[in-house]
């Protein structure tokens, strides 16, 4: 995974990866590299990945973002590039650059039939039995409906167990979170669920998950019985028939 | 809340002829977009017709009536929620009647992809293949289930994701407005947190550009007029084989953009 570090008078002040999400920059310090300089605005450039390139962008600071020699809005980036920020500049390591932070096997296909078409209800129910008729060995054609639920095994959440209706479920201090989270300190939205078509992704929030005991690097499908922690909170995933 | 917002319809590198509606309401912040289908310049007909009664019942000050007949209430989901939803439904029916009064117009139909804000509550409302994401985080969330005969394949396990997006039977739609007098409707709430992200696209985006892709060019873009104009330029470049539309939100903390743009404007005064 590429990553970021910054340098002042050729030492290292900070190191951080990049992952899914942009490592933002400036003299606030809740930025991810917080630079603290006069001449750096709060929020004064972001880097993230933009299809599987690494691309700096200016956030419109006052003193501009410099990519070796050269002042840019917009840029990107290739390994050894240094990013200039006032007196400090940040090395652009990208040596061990394979990952592209989200499912790389998707990719959109040209459409087969043009006009798009409507099945009646006979000619669709005739379809999805064609269809089940095909899969019968899969666990979802036999009518079975499975529910994903968190089963909270410790730590201070509203509830002992939740199921996941909406499409997208929050983790977090947010008074709307389906999961809440107790106690000081914690953030507003931690983590996050969604489903999908094929099944649930859990994705990263103020806060990174793990999955059984692993760090998330990006949105990752669930398993049944999936151990999820965030926040000090652990819960199981799995699906209730 | 601060809320932007900016919408983009293309006709594509391909057909001569738009068959998307979108509108945005921004006294409501009600978002609508809707393909239309069925030939001629019905497509058209019916996109623009589910637009404009969704748009009317949402804004309408009287209360609901005539399509909640059609099914009951949904207990479960706020006043507001159930309000799109019926809005929805009231569109079908009227695209309904209009293809049965008029037989020229036999068979014209819609998709509705429709989401509203009210506080920071999102209400959603949709039938077809036209999609909702909420970019969060660096993540893209997929708040729709496409109503497609692949996507119900994939939903019971028959096909991969791989698979669907290879099909060959990705423009059969299991359910349209206008195709019956009544149709079932997926509705869905969700919480808004600042710096979200909030796309409403037709299928011509999501056929034609990969999710990280989408989520590269809402990230790279921070202004929603130029992300909307990014995804339709990546659309027609990987073909633009269907019409474009996108429709982009982008959500915003009042208080800390406003102590924000007074920072700024100190700043440049000294220089």
């Amino acid at each position: 995974m590429a990553k970021l570090s910054l340098m002042f008078e050729n030492k290292i002040v900070k190191e951080v990866p990049i992952g899914s999400r942009p490592v933002t920059i400036g003299r606030s310090p809740d930025n991810d590299l917080p630079v603290d300089n006069l001449a750096v605005s709060n929020y004064h450039a972001r880097v993230y990945y933009e299809a599987g390139r690494l691309v700096v962008e200016d956030l419109d600071s006052l003193n501009g973002t410099f990519v070796n020699d050269l002042r840019v809005e917009r840029a990107t980036l290739h390994d050894g590039d240094a990013i200039w920020i006032g007196k400090h500049y940040i090395k652009v390591d990208a040596t061990a650059d394979a990952a592209i932070p989200w499912d790389t096997g998707r990719k959109a296909a040209a459409p087969k039939i043009n006009e798009t078409m409507v099945l009646d209800t006979k000619a669709r129910r005739e379809m999805l039995q064609q269809a089940a008729a095909m899969g019968e060995r899969s666990q979802f054609a036999s009518g079975r409906v499975r529910v994903a639920t968190l089963v909270v095994l410790s730590g201070k959440v509203d509830g002992k167990e939740y199921t996941l209706t909406n499409k997208l479920t929050v983790i977090g201090k947010s008074p709307m979170a389906t999961v809440r989270l107790k106690g000081w300190f914690k953030p507003k939205m931690a983590a996050q669920i969604n489903q999908r078509d094929d099944g649930y992704y859990l994705g990263t929030g103020d806060k990174v998950p793990s999955v059984n005991g692993n760090p998330i690097p990006g949105t990752v499908r669930l398993n049944d019985g999936d151990l999820i922690e965030v926040c000090g909170v652990r819960m199981n995933f799995i699906f209730r028939e | 809340m601060q809320i932007v917002s900016s919408g983009l319809s293309d006709v594509g590198r391909v057909r001569t002829n738009n068959e998307d509606s979108f509108r945005i309401v921004e006294p409501l912040n009600l978002f609508i977009l809707s393909d239309g289908m069925g030939g001629e310049a019905h497509g058209e007909v019916a996109s623009a017709m589910a637009v404009d009664v969704v748009n009317k019942y949402c804004a309408g000050d009287k209360e609901d009536s005539g399509a909640t007949i059609l099914e009951e209430t949904p207990e479960n989901w706020n006043s507001q929620t159930r309000r799109l939803r019926n809005a929805v439904a009231q569109a079908n029916l009227q695209i309904f009647q209009a293809a049965q009064k008029n037989p020229e117009q036999r068979g014209m139909g819609a998709t509705i992809t429709t989401a509203w804000l009210k506080d920071s509550r999102l209400s959603i409302a949709h039938v077809g293949d036209s999609r909702a994401y909420l970019l969060r985080g660096g993540n893209l969330q997929q708040l729709t289930n496409d109503h497609s005969l692949v996507a119900e394949q994939v939903r019971r396990g028959l096909i991969t994701p791989q698979q669907a997006e290879e099909s060959e039977m990705q423009s059969v739609l299991l359910r349209a407005l206008g195709a019956h007098p009544e149709v079932e409707i997926d509705v869905d709430e969700t919480e808004i947190f600042p710096r979200d992200v909030l796309l409403l696209c037709s299928d011509g985006l999501t056929r034609m550009v990969t999710e990280p892709e989408i989520a590269g060019a809402l990230q790279a873009e921070t202004v929603p007029s130029a992300a909307a104009e990014r995804l339709v330029a990546l659309a027609k470049e990987n073909g633009g084989i269907d019409n474009i539309t996108v429709i982009v939100v982008r959500f915003e903390d009042e208080s800390n953009k406003g102590w924000f743009s007074w920072m700024r404007r100190g700043a440049a005064k000294k220089n």
